[in-house]
């Protein structure tokens, strides 16, 4: 029964990192309409940058990391200006090739830094762990879950209160219509890219402590899409909550299941998720908060 | 419009970019396309040398086959699908494990052909109601789960390990020289050209066209989008997996590895290099793709200082040219017909 909590506790953990890319790419594709395949690499830039403000320049590590999510948010949001506006209304193969070729690009700019090619490197924060009664958990996973539940709890608060949030909200709903009522829809697809890289870097300094910071650590979102489709492909709670679902049967795959099974699990999940449940899970239900 | 190439019942109507042309337009342009392309074997093999180049060739025609199927999932159905290298891997498998089994390779080829087609069947299947981004998910997922069994099935497939392939032989000729490889795989890239010509020709290709143009107009019509998009992911998987099992003689050696993401992506990038409009496309495209990795070699020797050495270099360039082709050249190299 312990060891069944302390599976359950990880696999929350890893499922908020999940959902939290999943998060990302949702807020990307529904306001935009731009199908991303960047958001792994931008997790990686996320790690890394946080890494070289902490360790290379010295920075305080709270610093760092703030300074990594806007620094990653702000290449988004350039990427954006710059090439993937040219994307807008084409057909979503164009957008994921030209994501796929970005990340590259992303990709062989770290690789190139050859401190970061050969190591892999742990943030110092989280690396200890805690006794909640006879369940011992990971520092770095209560911190992923209190960063994502408190993370939640802003965005809700900015897609429901405030101007900018409500104006994206109706531009995802329908772009025309929010171009005619004033708002300025080029400049919220550039602030969706930035929240969405942002939310990617939030990710992978979130998983620095558990896995490292790699050049590969970007594969993670490979598990997004699953995700993001057992969401529903449109509802940011949505998103959240079947990041987590993958983690946790993941996890349980992991302890039940021959080896191996556990990196099948989240994708034979995703076919079986649009057989049976082709609007998510929650079928459209959950879909309150960020739509 | 009394041209006597035109045909004038109704359905035949839609014809008339091909009617107009006639049939000796058609044999010209298809002699035009493969003088074109013997010159360039031809500037190949006296620039490169008679071996290298006729295993580039190989290479290319390879390739071709496999975007042949990208072209036709992507291009004439407009479907999307990010697992396409999966079902080169299932070919390419299956070829191995029959030749092993000492079934003779020509027989074998049509069965990797099915099990790809297999493939694609079951990979597009859970999106098949919903279609768009659904089946770019849903043949992603395909092809990560294809990978790790291919991985974990060990016993069968020798895993992450690779399995050696012995050369493509036929009754007692062994095609093992670089002339002969390039002769079965040209071969087969006309056969295949010749097969989906004829098939975008036929009912099956212009229920594809209709589809990609417009879904609700298509069912209109009486075509039934599902059935269309399900008929181009067997036909895309089945061309794949025919150059799956193809590749795995020439290359001699696969491993799961080999057929990964990147390689999807290969693909996909190819079918928009060349054109996905065209089929014609899936040869300039694999022209490009296998030339690439070369070309971004010659650069990295080329260039000064140390640089130029880093690993990230390669990705770099790889990604600057994908980006660039999307951004630059949207329809591709081949031109419209």
């Amino acid at each position: 029964m312990l060891s069944l909590l302390q599976v359950l506790s990880s696999g929350i953990a890893i499922g908020c990192v999940y959902g939290l890319v999943a998060l990302s790419f949702v807020l990307i594709y529904k306001a935009t309409a731009t199908v991303s395949f960047m958001q792994g690499d931008l997790l990686m830039v996320g790690g890394f940058a946080g890494l070289a403000l902490h360790l290379a320049a010295g920075w305080p590590l709270a610093f760092a990391v703030l300074g990594a999510v806007l620094a990653v948010a702000l290449l988004g949001a350039g990427l954006e200006r710059v090439v993937l506006r040219r994307a807008l209304g084409q057909p979503h193969l164009v957008a994921v090739l030209l994501t796929f070729g970005l990340g590259m690009m992303l990709r062989g700019g770290v690789a190139s830094v050859p401190a970061a090619a050969q190591d892999m490197y742990r943030l110092p924060f989280a690396t200890d762990t805690v006794a909640l009664g006879a369940l011992v958990v990971a520092a770095s996973h209560l911190w992923v879950v209190c960063a994502t539940v408190v993370l939640m709890l802003l965005l809700a608060a900015f897609f429901h209160f405030s101007r900018a949030g409500l104006a994206l909200r109706a531009c995802a709903e329908d772009a025309r219509m929010a171009a005619l009522m004033g708002v300025p829809v080029a400049r919220m697809h550039t602030l969706a890219w930035a929240l969405g890289a942002g939310l990617a870097a939030v990710a992978g300094l979130l998983l620095a402590p558990i896995t490292f910071v790699h050049l590969n650590m970007g594969f993670i979102a490979l598990k997004a899409f699953p995700a993001a489709v057992l969401g529903g492909l449109s509802s940011l709670p949505g998103a959240l909550a079947g990041g987590i679902f993958i983690g946790v049967v993941e996890a349980m795959a992991g302890l039940l299941l021959p080896e191996g099974a556990k990196d099948v699990v989240p994708y034979v999940l995703l076919m079986a998720a649009l057989l049976l449940f082709p609007q998510g899970l929650g079928g459209g239900r959950l879909g309150g908060g960020g739509r | 419009m009394t041209d006597p190439g035109r045909v004038s019942s109704r359905t035949e109507s839609t014809r008339v970019p091909v009617a107009r042309a006639g049939n000796a337009g058609h044999w010209r342009r298809h002699g035009r396309a493969l003088a074109t392309w013997g010159v360039l074997l031809m500037a190949a093999l006296a620039w490169l040398g008679a071996e290298f180049a006729l295993g580039q060739a190989t290479l290319v025609a390879t390739y071709t086959i496999a975007g042949l199927g990208v072209i036709i999932i992507v291009g004439q159905a407009g479907q999307i699908v990010l697992g396409q290298g999966a079902f080169v891997a299932l070919g390419a498998y299956a070829q191995a494990l029959l030749v092993h089994a000492g079934v003779p390779a020509l027989a074998a080829l049509p069965l990797a052909a099915a099990v790809g087609a297999l493939g694609g069947a079951l990979a597009s299947l859970p999106a098949g109601r919903l279609g768009g981004l659904y089946f770019g998910m849903s043949t992603l997922a395909f092809a990560l789960i294809v990978e790790e069994g291919l991985v974990r099935w060990e016993s069968l497939t020798q895993g992450a390990a690779g399995m050696l392939v012995p050369a493509f032989a036929l009754g007692g000729w062994r095609a093992d020289t670089p002339l002969a490889q390039a002769g079965v795989s040209l071969a087969a890239v006309l056969v295949a050209f010749g097969l989906c010509a004829r098939l975008l020709r036929s009912r099956i290709g212009r229920a594809w066209q209709a589809v990609r143009e417009d879904e609700a107009a298509a069912a209109a019509c009486g075509i039934a989008p599902a059935a269309a998009k399900l008929r181009a992911f067997v036909v895309g998987g089945s061309l794949s997996g025919l150059a799956g099992g193809l590749y795995a003689h020439w290359i001699g050696f696969i491993s799961p590895e080999q057929f990964g993401l990147v390689f999807s992506f290969e693909l996909l990038m190819l079918a928009f290099i060349g054109g996905a409009r065209q089929l014609a496309g899936a040869a300039w495209g694999a022209l490009v793709v296998v030339a690439m990795p070369q070309a971004i070699a010659v650069l990295r020797d080329t260039l000064p200082g140390d640089w130029a050495r880093a690993a990230g270099l390669e990705l770099v360039l790889f990604g600057a040219v994908i980006v660039a082709v999307i951004l630059l050249r949207p329809q591709g190299l081949a031109r419209a017909p």
